[in-house]
């Protein structure tokens, strides 16, 4: 199909262009820090849910406290077969599968294109294997992205199938070795599909991470009870949106209890300002937003905006956040 | 704290219901008050609608049917929770929106369009013939397909003098499409193809949408005579706007998004559809 029949024409795209320009009028009194990397307000995207060029039409990506962009492996991955989305009450059940274009595709395309545009990148590593992580952080580790984010809740072959994420003693294994990889601040990102954080959590922090992200989504699935089949292609899915919140709470809730110093970034459920504050009570010194950004996609930084004003009336909080340490 | 201010590109926004009407039983025309998507959307460019109920978070995408100055229809079928709810929308309610989202029909071209749709995938359709109204370079012929009622021939006959339609007791868009290639004289050659137009004559494009089923119907037509059909496709979708990624679709160009590279693609580069003839 030609360009013409797109929505954004190139005179559509420079009259926009021009309000766009008009409205950049954020400024932000409350910064935080992750792991020695300064954030211009606590929200930032999650990994999955941002896309540069799907959103860089709505909103300056910049003015986010960072974004986390789709995880990325080694070689493409082609993903799932669809559907691979269904709906559930507050929240949705999602098996993408992890498709992406690959490490080489993203650090010729993508990272440039967001650093050009002047955000602050956490760049998603998924892998099947230790060695998939290990390559894909190699590739990273001289490129410019701000921080790595592990994802170690896919299927691992060098755990048995079993996502590391759910293995403390496969998890250890892998930080360590992806440690030496890269001088970048490294994120791990935890999976909920286990029944305590803190062992998990702990082996993380032991492995020589800087901080910690959670939560990624829970297993789930729906049925279609006209054919009394799965919805999903794939059966199963990551649940996610709402009414995951209350759990994604407890989670960083139990970590910051049991460790006060790792940074972590909470995630789960935030569609207002008010739910980001919640996460930052529970011990969070970041947030990042989901599927808030797949209903609305300028949904981060409007939540953004809410949150700079509720952290108004907190000096206390604000101040610690700005100092790099949390409630 | 910095106010919070739309951006360039709308965002989800809020619409006011202009008008709701039952054209036939489960059959609803919406008509919605949104300046931008009345002057941007192209035909089978969508805008999702979102439910007042916070539990539902997923868009419904519906194709946009007619443009009138400030406000924009839709023609919907009542499906699930979702157009249930739509269905009971009163004039001066709201609805949340976002778009015109998607990559419409390509009508840049002079040609003869022949624009055959089926059941709830007339509106991007009717589109197309309010588009190409008034080109003197173009033609729209329009054949529709339908259950029972023919809820939409008379929006259709507002910008095309040749609308012919059928239902399931007479059969179905291909036995219209028949009579409309005999009529014309391009029954096909020997070899069942469409007899090269005559010099300076427009090629004939198909632009079609509806059930799967009849698409790919459509499109083995096409193919056996020569012609090009661009379908506009159906996939459920978590976000609309190239975020998700759980709308893919097997092309001849890779896996694309339905909601981005789409929902228009020309049939001979979807994967798979051969095997359904
Ligand atoms: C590009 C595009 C254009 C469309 N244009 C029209 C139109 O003009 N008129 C019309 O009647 N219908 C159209 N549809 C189909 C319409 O989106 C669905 O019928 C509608 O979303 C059903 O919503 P529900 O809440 O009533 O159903 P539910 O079954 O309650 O919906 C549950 C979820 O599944 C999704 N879903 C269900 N059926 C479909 C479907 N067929 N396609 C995509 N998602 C679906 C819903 O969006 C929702 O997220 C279009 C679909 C697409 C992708
Ligand atoms: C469609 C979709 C795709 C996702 N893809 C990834 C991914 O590639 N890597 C990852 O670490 N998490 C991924 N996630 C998980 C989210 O980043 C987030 O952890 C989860 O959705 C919970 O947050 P939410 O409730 O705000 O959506 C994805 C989530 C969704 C809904
Ligand atoms: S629906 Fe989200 S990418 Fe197409």
């Amino acid at each position: 199909m030609s360009e013409a029949t797109e929505t954004m024409t190139p005179e559509l795209d420079a009259e926009r262009r021009s309000n766009f320009d008009a409205n950049q009028k954020f400024t932000w009194h409350h910064k935080t820090q992750v792991a020695g990397v300064e954030w211009k307000n606590p929200v930032g995207t999650a990994s999955g849910t941002f896309n540069f060029d799907a959103v860089k039409w709505f909103y300056d990506v910049s003015q986010l406290g960072a974004v986390s962009t789709k995880g990325v492996s080694p070689v493409p991955w082609e993903g799932n077969p669809v559907p691979r989305t269904a709906e559930t009450p507050a929240g949705s059940v999602n098996s993408v599968g992890l498709q992406n274009p690959g490490v080489d595709y993203y650090l010729e395309h993508d990272l440039p294109a967001l650093k050009a545009a002047g955000a602050t990148v956490i760049t998603n590593v998924a892998g099947h294997s230790d060695d998939d992580y290990a390559e894909v952080v190699s590739k990273l580790a001289d490129h410019e992205s701000d921080m790595l984010e592990i994802n170690v809740s896919c299927p691992n072959v060098s755990a048995d199938g079993l996502s590391t994420g759910t293995d403390p003693v496969a998890l250890k294994r892998l930080v360590k070795r992806l440690r030496p990889l890269t001088d970048k601040p490294m994120i791990v990102k935890l999976t909920p599909n286990v029944t305590d954080i803190r062992p998990i959590a702990e082996a993380c922090i032991e492995g020589g991470a800087d901080a910690l992200s959670m939560i990624n989504t829970f297993v789930g699935m729906r049925f279609d009870i006209r054919t009394g089949k799965p919805i999903l292609a794939n059966i199963t899915g990551g649940v996610s949106g709402p009414c995951v919140h209350p759990m994604a709470l407890a989670f960083v809730y139990k970590t910051r209890q049991a460790f006060p110093e790792i940074p972590i970034i909470g995630i789960g459920g935030i569609m207002t300002g008010e739910d980001a504050l919640e996460f930052l009570y529970a011990g969070a010194n970041a947030v990042e937003v989901g599927s808030a950004a797949l209903g609305d996609p300028v949904a981060p930084l409007r939540i953004a905006t809410e949150l700079d004003a509720l952290l108004d009336k907190r000096p206390e909080l604000a101040q610690a956040l700005e100092e790099g340490r949390t409630w | 704290m910095s106010e919070f201010k739309p951006t360039y590109f709308p965002s989800r926004r809020p619409a006011q219901v202009v008008a709701c009407e039952e054209l036939t039983d489960g059959v609803v025309r919406l008509t919605l008050r949104d300046a931008f998507i009345a002057a941007h959307a192209r035909p089978a460019q969508f805008v999702n609608l979102y439910t007042s109920n916070a539990q539902r978070l997923s868009p419904r995408p519906f194709g946009v049917c007619e443009v009138n100055g400030d406000e924009f229809t839709l023609i919907f079928a009542v499906i699930g929770k979702g157009t249930g709810e739509f269905r009971g929308l009163k004039p001066g309610q709201t609805v949340d929106v976002l778009g015109p989202l998607g990559r419409g029909y390509d009508l840049r071209e002079p040609a003869d369009y022949v624009l055959v749709g089926g059941g709830l995938g007339v509106p991007p359709l009717v589109r197309a013939a309010q588009e190409l109204h008034g080109r003197d370079d173009c033609h729209a012929t329009v054949l529709f397909g339908y259950r029972n009622v023919h809820f939409a021939d008379r929006y259709a006959a507002k910008y095309s003098d040749d609308v012919r339609s059928i239902d399931e007791s007479e059969g179905n868009v291909i036995t219209i499409l028949d009579r409309w290639a005999e009529e014309r004289g391009i029954a096909g050659g020997a070899d069942g193809h469409l007899l090269p137009c005559a010099e300076g004559e427009r090629p004939v494009r198909i632009l079609t949408c509806g059930p799967l089923g009849m698409m790919k119907a459509v499109s083995a037509w096409g193919r056996d005579h020569g012609v090009a059909v661009y379908a506009s496709l159906e996939a459920r979708m978590g976000c609309g706007f190239g975020t998700c990624v759980v709308c893919t679709v097997h092309t001849t160009r890779g896996i694309l998004k339905t909601c981005v590279d789409g929902p228009v693609f020309n049939t001979a580069e979807l994967e798979g559809w051969e095997a359904a003839r």
